[in-house]
């Protein structure tokens, strides 16, 4: 199943005016929209963050979810539903019902903004939420470019929330929470630890670099089984939380002393005003939360965690084979193995001749030297031709290559690569287990 | 005959030290580490978008990847393809006298694989797979 985001997280609240006031507070900075689904009955303000976007809600008049809506009100304010994002709505369905989860069918959706005038499209699918372990879940396509919702402008640089670190479900009967999200929706299980002296047991299952963190019992009590979850809270990332706590609290928002964290390394304070039924952390990762001695401790051993990273490696670009003679080279891969090295690009130093797979995204690549004073060469005369290099896709190169450096990876600067659209750096081989390894960003197609 | 690359791979000194590399310092999500003992080498494969890069340590001397670690040193050591008919692609690189490391396929991390001699491929190291899905497998075994 292609794999989900969280989208957006949906807080439910009776008075949308004063709620999107307060959530300016708590955020540090101002909404991105103020929307309106006649279809729908309801109206909305949206904040959008670094990594996702949160939407204050609330009934207005008759519609297909507003009596859902106003049902749950009725019960206090809170975090109502989670969105997962996808970018093919129709597989997630398809695949969602064959793992016998009886999504309804995508229907088309769009939001007007009130104030700005913008007008964005999506299909969406929901999900009973008796089969979702009592969790208001639903499937959502965007159609609009990402810059149809603009990201919320920051009222106090330095001290605002930059993006969302967590989600808390507190669930009364964990495996089956382990069921829904790892077995149905295909959310990496990133740890499962149980901690006997605070008789509690906390799942965190991945969805891109979001976390939504289960928490229940040690040990499952048979009253619980079956009982349905509840969405519970949401931790904000901040850079500065002292910055922030001091910014919350002149504003009137009655927030915690800053403390320890749970995980190594970070610091984290709550809010208790302001929040309208969401139980609120604010957490700021500190240089030691990034190391790797600071995850032992969690039990996490093999994950790393890409909500801390500074870049993300998205696949593999292409492995580079030096060749002396790329005529020859370009036979040999096309007769022996069906290679089509067809896409040649040449400069005054090197001549490039790549391959695309059927099946895949990492293209061969073969290289051949035009003076002897070009790396590729150097490389054939020590250790003759073969694989000389492979390049890794990332989303930024420049912010790559600050983290690498930071991190004791030597990098050159980012340039821009032999292939069109592209900017390239490359890291030292001493530094990644002998490996040439050159990072490649794609830029945005100007054509 | 090929679909996409399905792995590169990496010999290293020691696993540990290289997980700080790609791991932690890559950000790259391991999905399986396991010793093979009858290959000698500890193995570890990490996602990398539709790719992944497989870390071989040698755990034994007197394998092929103890060999080249000590000739060679760390670095890139293979590229595997994944394709659609294993047995069939096989039979036809026989059949175009192509040098061949294994002239049968076996089952290795990635799946049923077999290993083109270097010397075939001006001096890289080329792996085919093709890997095992769990339907087959299970009418395999039932069958």
């Amino acid at each position: 199943m292609p794999d989900l985001t969280l989208d957006h997280v949906v807080i439910g609240v009776r008075d949308l005016d004063q709620a999107s006031a307060d959530y300016a507070l708590l955020l540090g900075r101002g909404p991105s929209w103020h929307g309106e689904h006649p279809k729908y009955g309801t109206r909305n303000t949206l904040f959008r963050i670094d990594n996702t976007y949160v939407e204050l809600l609330a009934p207005a008049g008759k519609g297909r979810w507003s009596d859902d809506l106003r049902r749950f009100l009725e019960k206090g304010e809170g975090v109502y539903a989670l969105a997962l994002g996808t970018d093919d709505i129709n597989a997630v369905v398809k695949d969602l019902r064959n793992r016998e989860l009886p999504v309804e069918s995508p229907a088309d959706g769009d939001g007007l903004d009130r104030l700005g005038g913008g007008h964005r499209f999506w299909r969406n699918a929901r999900v009973a939420e008796k089969h979702t372990n009592g969790v208001r879940i639903f499937f959502i396509q965007h159609f609009s470019p990402p810059d149809a919702l603009p990201v919320a402008p920051v009222a106090a640089e330095g001290a605002h929330v930059t993006r969302m670190d967590h989600v808390v479900v507190l669930s009364p009967d964990l495996e089956n929470s382990k069921r829904l999200w790892g077995g149905v929706l295909g959310a990496r299980l990133a740890l499962d630890r149980t901690f006997p002296e605070r008789n509690t047991r906390i799942l965190f299952f991945r969805l891109r670099d979001i976390t939504i963190e289960i928490s229940g019992g040690a040990v499952q009590t048979e009253e619980g089984m079956g009982k349905p979850d509840r969405l519970w809270g949401i931790a904000w990332g901040v850079d500065n939380l002292e910055a922030a706590v001091n910014r919350m609290r002149a504003a009137g928002v009655d927030v915690s002393d800053v403390r320890r964290g749970a995980k190594p390394g970070t610091l984290v304070a709550t809010a208790k005003s302001h929040t309208h039924g969401v139980a609120t952390l604010l957490i700021e990762h500190t240089p030691e939360s990034f190391s790797p001695e600071s995850r032992l401790p969690q039990g996490v051993a093999y994950d790393n965690d890409p909500g801390r990273r500074a870049f993300t490696a998205t696949g593999l670009h292409h492995v580079a084979l030096a060749v002396t003679d790329l005529d020859e080279a370009r036979r040999l891969w096309r007769e022996t193995l069906g290679v089509h090295a067809n896409d040649i690009l040449e400069s005054p130093a090197v001549r490039l001749a790549t391959a695309r797979m059927p099946g895949g995204e990492a293209m061969v690549g073969l290289a051949q030297a035009l003076t002897s004073q070009h790396r590729i060469a150097e490389w054939i005369e020590q250790r003759g031709p073969g694989m000389f290099a492979i390049a890794i896709q990332v989303d930024d190169v420049d912010a790559a290559v600050r983290d690498l450096r930071a991190k004791g990876v030597p990098a050159t600067d980012p340039e821009y690569g032999a292939m069109p659209g592209t900017r390239v750096a490359r890291l030292d081989a001493a530094a990644t287990n002998g490996v040439s390894i050159q990072l490649v960003q794609r830029l945005p197609d100007l054509l | 005959m090929i679909r996409k690359i399905h792995h590169v791979g990496v010999v290293v000194h020691s696993m540990d030290q290289a997980m700080r590399f790609w791991r932690d310092t890559l950000g790259l999500h391991v999905h399986k580490l396991e010793t093979i003992q009858e290959q000698g080498v500890k193995a570890a494969l990490l996602t990398l978008g539709d790719s992944e890069i497989e870390l071989l340590e040698p755990v034994a001397p007197d394998t092929g990847v103890a060999r080249y670690l000590q000739s060679r040193g760390e670095g890139l050591h293979h590229v595997c393809f994944e394709v659609d008919d294993i047995e069939a692609d096989l039979q036809e690189l026989k059949h175009k006298q192509v040098e061949l490391i294994d002239q049968q396929t076996r089952l290795g991390l990635a799946g049923r694989i077999c290993f083109l001699h270097p010397r075939a491929m001006h001096g890289a190291l080329v792996e085919l797979c093709q890997p095992i899905d769990d339907a087959a497998h299970h009418e395999a075994a039932h069958a």
